[in-house]
């Protein structure tokens, strides 16, 4: 390989590197050896003969002045049928310990782009079988769905109730990308499916969160670059799991302070709109296959306002949004029913009947949150009448969208269930309607259908 | 131009015959706090040690075109401008010693009780590369703690990281002290072997020596490490501390051994980091924490793990709050990397409940697959009726006793005894048996 350049600075995330020609580009991929160890970097900013590049990984050993070449295709993914049931690093190398990836193709990871005319629309419902989720924010075929919540209330327990759910069920070609979270859940991710022998239709892409920020950020470019594969030229419909999609503007945010790039509020990049852009318009549904997307969201300090999950949850067609306040008093999946939604909740998308229950539910729930601040001071037995009513079937219902999920068996030590939603919309019309008024409000608690 | 480079091409060569600069050196231009800005060293490598001439200790922490950035580790005396600068060849290392257990030590393996430093002692690289993800096992041994409300209902596993957090003086360190303890038990009575090694982050020196003498007084040094920063070393020293400690764990763990570490604690390693950034000049983000503070404890957090060669690490980092808020920034950074975390809350604590843990939002990831059966068994039912029983306490506090329906007055009666059984004090453990004996009763359906 030809030197390209020599490096002049280093720190923790950024190196730079005087360029000895004008020859380079933004992402191209440059690499050196210091100690038999290969270093590589990308880079992110040229200014006449230098260049500023992001490591690939720590830089603990590497000095000045040496000097550097460059890499042929830049940050590339090789892939071909034998991608699925293997998993990769953020960079697109098998990590798995297995035999290399034969008769492939390589793919650079930021090719592709979708023109407008290639996007396709499906009107397919997709159920999962979690009563709120279909419920309260019915997923379609080729739908953006965002799984939010803070810390510790249960995304990562729901991205894997879905992966049980709607990839056991149907069985289309999956990629799941771990991005910035624990290395431990990937790896029984991995054990879980293999154990089941469901592994032949799933590829996994890790850059986890003890990784640096350069691998956390690419790992979504590299599982997207899969998925595009299996839709593209496989012609097929793919699932894709993006597990955390936060932890991809927080890596982007990290490498912006070592460029010395001025931030905007909270200290995220300037560009975290367009990077977030980037991203997600390439989730997209064409004429060969749709890709339908599950994509968790971290909410810093449960703070919903914040601008990276408001940034994010604009490309969404549907969100779901977990809440502390719900996961604290035992409801799980701690879904806040006021904040979910999704664009289906359209009569002539799903149905009068179905429109008009999630209405009366949201009606009756609303009025019970009013209705407890009332409580909390005055006691249930100066409401009047109707109140009453209301107060005791709203705790019915919440209760009824507790449900006891496959992943957490271990937790709850109750049985997995899937509900179909012919069931939950009647047994929502019978709680609604007083059907079950005599019967105590724990009874509904984590179980799965009523009214058998 | 040339007679410049001359004179410095003659000037090296003389200093190489007359020998007096055997090792690279260079000056001090810039001297801001613990950071400097050298200028001569050339040919030095990101994170190399360095030496401040009879003052003191660094290393590389930048490198720029036409100087060098120093975080400074160890000051003997003030370091001034023209202050000469060695580099040494080597990356910065912390100091072991394997006799160090049951003693109070630093990175730099000097013995606080007596000053000196051990007599054999091993160079060990500050931070590894995190275990990859193919070379981790499911996590599914108990590390017990003794205490019944977790080891019943929010069970930590070997290779967990549980998180410990709450306001001052609620008994966070207690508890890490509790399990620290609690492992003696299981090595006299089951045979366990898992060292324990505890990370101060920034504490008092009377703080330390407390910890210590509870510690020796319960035997629990023999298989103790105590590796400390004290309030008095540099930010440097004390934001690698942890690093340091985790380094030693995983040691152990390349032994197949057991380890269980305790880190206390880490919104202190936050703040201190904020300030060695703040500094430097980096950008502040979020509440002015830098944008790398998730990354800082995310790869150290990852450190905990059960290895495939069957050895682990668990970690139990301790998080201070303020008035009882664990969804500020740190809180929840640090939340979103552990699996689970140990609520503890000044109201239940000054209620007399203590351990003063927060049930309700309390939580354990793994759950049962920690436990063993019958444990699991309990522990879930125990959880539910306890938690059904603090949802429902709210909401009908004020209603009237005698119209609850005779199931509602059952549930309040039974919640009450189980919050009442869960009390235990300090340094009283008990057995997985003595826990299900106890609880057997309640854990019973009554329909």
């Amino acid at each position: 390989m030809e030197t390209v350049g020599r490096i002049l600075e280093i720190s923790e995330l950024n190196v730079k590197v005087l360029l000895y020609q004008n020859n380079l580009h933004i992402k191209d991929v440059i690499t050196c050896t210091m100690n038999e160890k290969d270093y590589e970097f990308e880079i992110v900013e040229i200014e006449q003969n230098i260049a500023y590049a992001i490591p690939f990984e720590r830089v603990t050993g590497l000095k000045k002045g040496l000097e550097v070449s460059k890499k042929e295709k830049g940050l590339s993914v090789e892939y071909s049928d034998q991608i699925l049931g293997r998993i990769f690093n953020s960079y697109g190398q098998p990590i798995d310990n297995e035999k290399i990836i034969e008769s492939t193709r390589t793919r650079n990871v930021y090719d592709r782009n979708i023109n407008m005319k290639e996007i396709s629309m499906n009107n397919e419902p997709l159920w999962t079988g979690i009563k709120a989720l279909d419920f309260f924010a019915p997923l379609q075929k080729g739908f953006k769905m965002g799984l939010l919540g803070g810390a510790g209330v249960g995304k990562t327990v729901l991205i894997k109730e879905i992966i049980n759910n709607v990839y056991k069920k149907f069985r289309s070609n999956t990629v799941f990308v771990g991005v910035g979270e624990r290395s431990r859940e990937g790896k029984e991710l991995y054990d879980e499916m293999e154990k089941d022998n469901l592994l032949d239709k799933m590829s996994m892409v890790f850059g986890q969160m003890g990784e640096n920020p350069c691998s956390r950020s690419k790992a979504v470019y590299s599982g997207l670059t899969l998925a595009e594969y299996l839709r593209d030229e496989k012609k097929q419909d793919v699932l894709i799991f993006i597990d955390n999609i936060y932890r991809f503007v927080q890596a982007k945010s990290e490498i912006a302070t070592e460029l010395k790039r001025i931030p905007v509020e909270n200290g995220y990049p300037a560009t975290m709109a367009s990077d977030i852009s980037e991203v997600e318009e390439r989730i997209n549904s064409t004429q060969d296959g749709s890709i339908t997307s599950f994509q968790a969201i971290y909410i810093p300090a449960d703070d919903i306002t914040d601008e990276a999950v408001q940034a994010i949850t604009t490309h969404l067609d549907g969100q779901v949004v977990l809440d502390r306040k719900v996961a604290e008093k035992g409801i799980y999946p701690a879904i806040n029913v006021f904040k979910t939604n999704s664009k289906t909740i359209d009569p002539e998308k799903i149905g009068n009947k179905h429109y008009d229950l999630v209405q009366e539910t949201l009606r009756y729930l609303s009025r019970y949150e009013e209705l407890e601040e009332i409580i909390a001071v005055l006691g249930i037995d100066e409401l009047s009448e109707e109140d009453r009513r209301i107060f005791y079937r709203s705790r019915k219902l919440r209760n009824y969208f507790t449900q006891p999920l496959f992943v957490s068996e271990n937790y709850t030590g109750i049985k997995g269930q899937m509900v179909d939603i012919k069931d939950v919309l009647i047994d929502v019309e019978d709680i609604l309607t007083g059907k079950y008024d005599e019967i105590d409000e724990s009874k509904f608690l984590y179980r799965g259908t009523i009214h058998e | 131009m040339n007679t410049h480079i001359d004179e410095l091409i003659s000037k090296k060569i003389e200093q190489i015959k007359t020998n007096t600069n055997v090792f690279e050196s260079g000056k001090v231009i810039k001297v801001k706090d613990y950071i400097l800005e050298v200028s001569g060293l050339e040919n030095v490598a990101f994170f190399e040690k360095v030496t401040i001439w009879e003052k003191g200790m660094g290393y590389i922490n930048e490198i720029r075109e036409n100087t060098v950035i120093v975080a400074i580790v160890k000051q003997y005396e003030p370091i001034q401008v023209g202050d000469i600068v060695n580099a040494t060849g080597e990356p910065f290392k912390a100091i072991f010693a394997p006799e160090s257990v049951g003693r109070i030590t630093n990175l730099f393996g000097i013995d606080l009780l007596t000053g000196n430093s051990f007599d054999k002692t091993t160079y060990i690289d500050i931070e590894n590369p995190i275990v990859p993800i193919m070379d981790r096992r499911e996590v599914n041994r108990p590390m017990l703690t003794g205490i019944a409300g977790i080891d019943l209902m929010y069970p930590i596993g070997k290779g967990q990281r549980q998180l410990i957090i709450g306001d001052k003086k609620t008994g966070k360190t207690q508890i890490a002290l509790d399990t620290i303890v609690n492992q003696g038990i299981q090595r006299r009575d089951f045979g366990e072997d898992t060292t324990c090694i505890y990370i101060a982050v920034g504490k008092t020196k009377k703080e330390i020596r407390t910890i210590y003498s509870e510690l020796l007084k319960r035997n629990a040094l023999s298989y103790t490490i105590m590796i400390v920063s004290t309030n008095e070393d540099t930010p440097p020293v004390i934001s690698l501390t942890p690093y340091v400690g985790l380094a030693i764990a995983e040691e152990y763990m390349a032994k197949k051994k057991d380890v269980l570490v305790v880190i206390d604690d880490l919104k202190a390693h936050a703040d201190n980091y904020r300030e060695i950034s703040l500094t430097s000049g980096k950008t502040p983000g979020r509440e002015a924490y830098p944008a790398d503070i998730f990354y800082l404890h995310a790869r150290l957090l990852e450190k905990g793990c059960q290895h495939k060669n069957g050895g682990s690490i668990t970690i139990l980092p301790i998080v201070e709050t303020r008035g009882g808020d664990i969804t500020d920034y740190i809180s929840t950074n640090i939340i979103s990397i552990t699996d689970g975390q140990i609520v503890l809350s000044e109201k239940e604590f000054s209620k007399g409940q203590k351990p003063a843990i927060s049930y309700g939002v309390s939580v354990s990831r793994l759950g049962g697959a920690v436990q063993n059966e019958k444990m699991k068994a309990l522990g879930t039912k125990i959880r539910r009726k306890l938690l059904s029983y603090l949802e429902t306490k709210e909401v009908y506090e004020l209603a009237n006793m005698d119209e609850m329906t005779p199931e509602l007055r059952e549930k309040m009666r039974e919640g009450k005894r189980i919050q009442e059984e869960l009390k235990q004090m300090k340094y009283c453990p008990l057995s997985e048996k003595e826990i299900i004996d106890k609880f057997r009763e309640l854990g019973e359906e009554n329909e």
